[in-house]
């Protein structure tokens, strides 16, 4: 077999610099809805509603950078929108007690339509909305950094929220393990009813995680709509929210797992990308690839740790 | 001397039931002050009321004399009162530091735990009352004895004075009773006032200063302990004379059974539960399994009767080998279980009772005729067992829901016992009932050893095991500690085996001086 083939395959496709700066890029949206779900289901909250509140987030960054002619007020707008859906998931789930699931079916579906409905009606356009006047969010170059080679051009000239992920995903992290509301929240998680009498009150602070949910949500929808291209498309989400929990999942509930899973999604999606372009296999297939990779991953990983349990099993047995 | 705790006139009203009845509970500074009563009585709806878990209709609540309003948990907490719950809460994935100091936690900069103060402040607080505890230990890793230390010290790290107890020896082995009492002592002396909910007659007259029975929602008695004694007692809980004794006759054993040679079987966490367990149950004989809750019981019960796989050993029933048989066919070999857990695994709930009765052989004549049912069969066979095993029900379509506790457990008893078993199996057959219906649960369980039936009993009351086996086998972690003729056993001697005591031999066992002296040690 010829190996220096291979490796050319390897480097050419999956192991360069464009496409190691195209995972971090393409995992950031990823991250964050990785982010909205590990927050709720750490509080014991089942929340499906991220596609939704994705979606939200996408099209209310572009209204709100259209309007005011500034990125950052796009970002506002989208975050207030995050805060507002978050805010109604958990005012119907958790105060009037609609069934979760159900709930964030709603919303999903009422995110779809409600974006296609107020593209038309604002933009008067079907289907994306551009303009010229979206303003995006700037490449920061980061100084010192950006001139060494090789980490330079892999770690430097994203766009604000890339950075702020990577930033969310430690604050996540020290949330949830340095702060007594980040114990409070795990606690609810875990065990509702110790929290409870406590005198924590669970439903405030599950309250706080959804809110927290539609913000991290949100900002992932900004970066679809004005990370790269200043455009909102219609479901532009195109499953990330699910991703999100998939991801969350694989990552073990884990702020630095869902991170780190989510770079997984990112490469196999760059690949796609790099394919696409070779024109080797049909474009619906190559699309297909990342969401055939979570489901790989998922499967693969539950398969471990069944096998881990039986393992487990074994050698008690064994000592016994 | 002013009352620690003044519950005047306190009602409680759910739907359909008044579960405290204009209740006044009087509770002096340091006393220990039993609360006793059968199961609904309205123990636990007085002091969740006290807890502020829940809201009265009427009454007043007062606290070293001054009138409160306590609206919710916190605020009882800030009064100074505690409560241990029965089923504990903790987190178990969380360290016994963070477990105790969780919803109040030392803080740095305002904004971080004090992960320093948290796990210092919690040795100080277990060195001032000599409750030893390691802070970093996992919950998870730990024994129910210690798990309920801890909780005793999650009332007292928020500066509790009143403790309450919601029966807290329920899951305890007798040694780790006697930890209890001594900590409980020790609280007393330290200046805490003790209410302690239990329907354990004994341990009321060892412990407590003062007794307050309910009954019914409605205060029955109020007496000091060394006024009372246990016979007393029960006529107050019960409302009328209790036959605290079983009566029988002896065994008269013929052949073997089940025969369990070897067995070991894993429990959901795939951890080893039975670890080589081997015994046999003849025809005739009631064989009471003994043991501290959670070690292996359950497993055991489960793997006889089909609901658990065996991962080793063999399960004979009258020579058969069940091990590759599913459910239904060991029940068609003989076999019938009173599971242990009645709302799940006893009756479907939301089923009639006419429908419970026939779960076990609705697929066979005379209840099935092809593939369709006999209703008029049914309806007989309904009426027959409610006669039969007295169920009070206003009819046989009520849904099982509708029952209380003793009333579906009768319900299983008629199903399980109608089929006639050759090994009839009860697990923990009279947990949460009431005097009354352990009385005519008892007698069903001779009835059917009478009847020529191998009885296996699996019960965590000691006194059960007692006054109802002929031969009593103890689980400790999985294997038989010991073996002894019922009428042979004390509770001294089947306490060191439950607690793991390997020292204790049958004759040990059997001789409460020897077992007392071991205690000691």
């Amino acid at each position: 077999m010829d190996f220096s083939g291979l490796l050319d395959i390897l480097q050419r496709y999956v192991f360069n610099i464009a496409n190691l700066q195209g995972m971090l890029r393409l995992a950031t949206p990823v991250v964050l809805a990785g982010l909205c779900a590990l927050i709720t289901s750490r509080a014991g909250i089942l929340n499906i509603a991220g596609e939704g509140m994705i979606l939200f987030g996408a099209w209310f960054g572009v209204a709100g950078s259209y309007f005011f002619r500034s990125a950052w007020m796009g970002l506002l707008a989208a975050m207030l929108s995050g805060l507002v859906v978050g805010g109604l998931f958990a005012l119907f789930s958790l105060k009037f007690r609609a069934h979760i699931i159900i709930m964030g079916i709603a919303i999903n579906i009422f995110a779809n339509s409600a974006t296609i409905f107020l593209t038309r009606e604002v933009f008067g356009v079907a289907g994306a909305f551009s303009d010229p006047n979206i303003a995006g969010l700037p490449p920061i170059e980061i100084p010192i950094l950006k001139d060494i080679p090789v980490l330079g051009p892999l770690l430097s000239g994203y766009t604000f929220i890339v950075y702020l992920a990577w930033i969310l995903v430690a604050l996540t992290y020290i949330f949830l393990y340095r702060t007594p509301w980040g114990l409070h929240l795990r606690a609810v998680g875990e065990n509702p009813q110790a929290a409870e009498t406590l005198g924590i009150n669970v439903q405030r602070v599950r309250f706080g995680a959804v809110m927290a949910s539609g913000v991290f949500a949100s900002l992932a929808g900004v970066y679809l709509s004005l990370g790269h291209l200043q455009m909102f498309t219609e479901q532009m989400a195109a499953g990330r929210g699910f991703i999100g929990m998939a991801v969350n999942t694989f990552g073990g509930g884990e702020p630095v797992g869902v991170f780190f899973s989510s770079l997984l999604f990112g490469i196999v999606e760059t690949i796609g990308w790099r394919l696409q372009g070779e024109r080797i296999m049909p474009v619906y297939f190559i699309s297909m690839l990342p969401y055939l990779a979570t489901l790989l991953a998922l499967t693969v990983f539950t398969l471990r740790k069944q096998q881990a349990k039986k393992a487990a099993l074994e050698r008690a047995a064994h000592e016994a | 001397m002013t009352a620690a705790v003044e519950m005047l006139g306190i009602r409680k009203v759910f739907p359909g039931v008044v579960a405290n009845d204009n209740v006044d509970l009087s509770v002096e500074e340091g006393e220990i002050h039993a609360l006793i009563g059968e199961n609904g009585a309205g123990k636990s709806t007085l002091m969740n009321v006290l807890f502020g878990l829940h809201h009265p209709e009427a009454g007043a609540i007062k606290i070293r004399g001054n009138e409160v309003h306590i609206r919710k948990n916190a605020d009882a907490i800030a009064l100074g009162i505690g409560m241990v719950h029965q089923k504990f809460k903790l987190v178990p994935s969380f360290t016994v530091a963070e477990n105790i100091t969780l919803g109040s936690e030392p803080r740095h900069r305002g904004v971080f735990t004090d992960r320093k103060a948290v796990h210092d402040s919690v040795m100080e607080i277990s060195q001032r009352f000599g409750l030893q505890i390691s802070p970093d230990a996992r919950i998870q890793d730990l024994p129910v004895g210690v798990q309920q230390r801890v909780e005793i010290l999650k009332a007292l790290y928020r500066q509790a004075d009143i403790l309450i107890l919601d029966e807290p020896t329920a899951v305890l082995t007798p040694k780790e009773t006697r930890d209890l009492f001594g900590v409980i002592r020790s609280l007393v002396a330290n200046g805490k006032t003790v209410i302690f909910i239990t329907h354990k007659l004994r341990e009321v007259m060892e412990i407590s200063d003062r007794v307050t029975a309910m009954r019914d929602g409605k205060v029955v008695g109020v007496t000091k302990t060394s006024e009372t004694n246990p016979t007393q007692l029960a006529r107050m809980m019960v409302g009328r004379d209790v036959l605290l004794r079983v009566t029988k006759t002896p065994a008269q054993p013929k052949d073997v059974v089940l025969q369990v040679r070897d067995l070991q079987v894993f429990d959901d966490r795939n951890l080893k539960a039975v670890r080589g367990v081997s015994f046999d149950v003849r025809a005739g004989e009631i064989v009471g399994v003994a043991g501290v809750e959670g070690n292996g019981q359950r497993e055991l019960v489960e793997a006889i009767v089909g609901l658990r796989p065996a991962w080793g050993g063999e399960i004979k029933v009258k020579a058969k080998n069940l091990t590759t048989l599913n459910v239904r066919q060991r029940r068609e070999v003989g076999v019938s279980c009173v599971p242990e857990d009645r709302y799940v695994r006893g009756v479907a709930l939301p089923a009639s009772i006419e429908d419970n009765l026939i779960v076990s052989n609705y697929f066979k004549p005379p209840i099935a005729q092809g593939p369709l049912l006999k209703p008029d069969v049914i309806a007989r066979h309904a009426q027959e067992m409610i006669e039969t095993f007295d169920v009070r029900t206003p009819s046989k379509d009520v849904p099982a829901y509708a029952l209380s506790g003793g009333n579906l457990q009768k319900v299983v008893l008629a199903r399980e016992l109608s089929a006639q078993p050759d090994l009839f199996i009860a697990a923990q057959p009279t947990r949460g009932l009431d005097i009354g219906s352990i009385e005519f649960v008892h007698r069903q369980i001779v009835n059917a050893r009478d009847r020529g039936a191998a009885v296996l009993l699996v019960s965590a009351e000691l006194e059960e095991i007692m006054s109802l086996s002929d031969r009593i086998v103890v689980l400790y972690e999985g294997k038989i500690m010991g073996t002894i003729e019922g009428a042979r056993a004390t509770e001294e001697g089947l306490g060191l085996w439950m607690a793991g005591i390997t020292e204790a031999t049958p004759e040990v066992a059997g001789s409460p001086e020897v077992a007392r002296q071991l205690v000691a040690h």
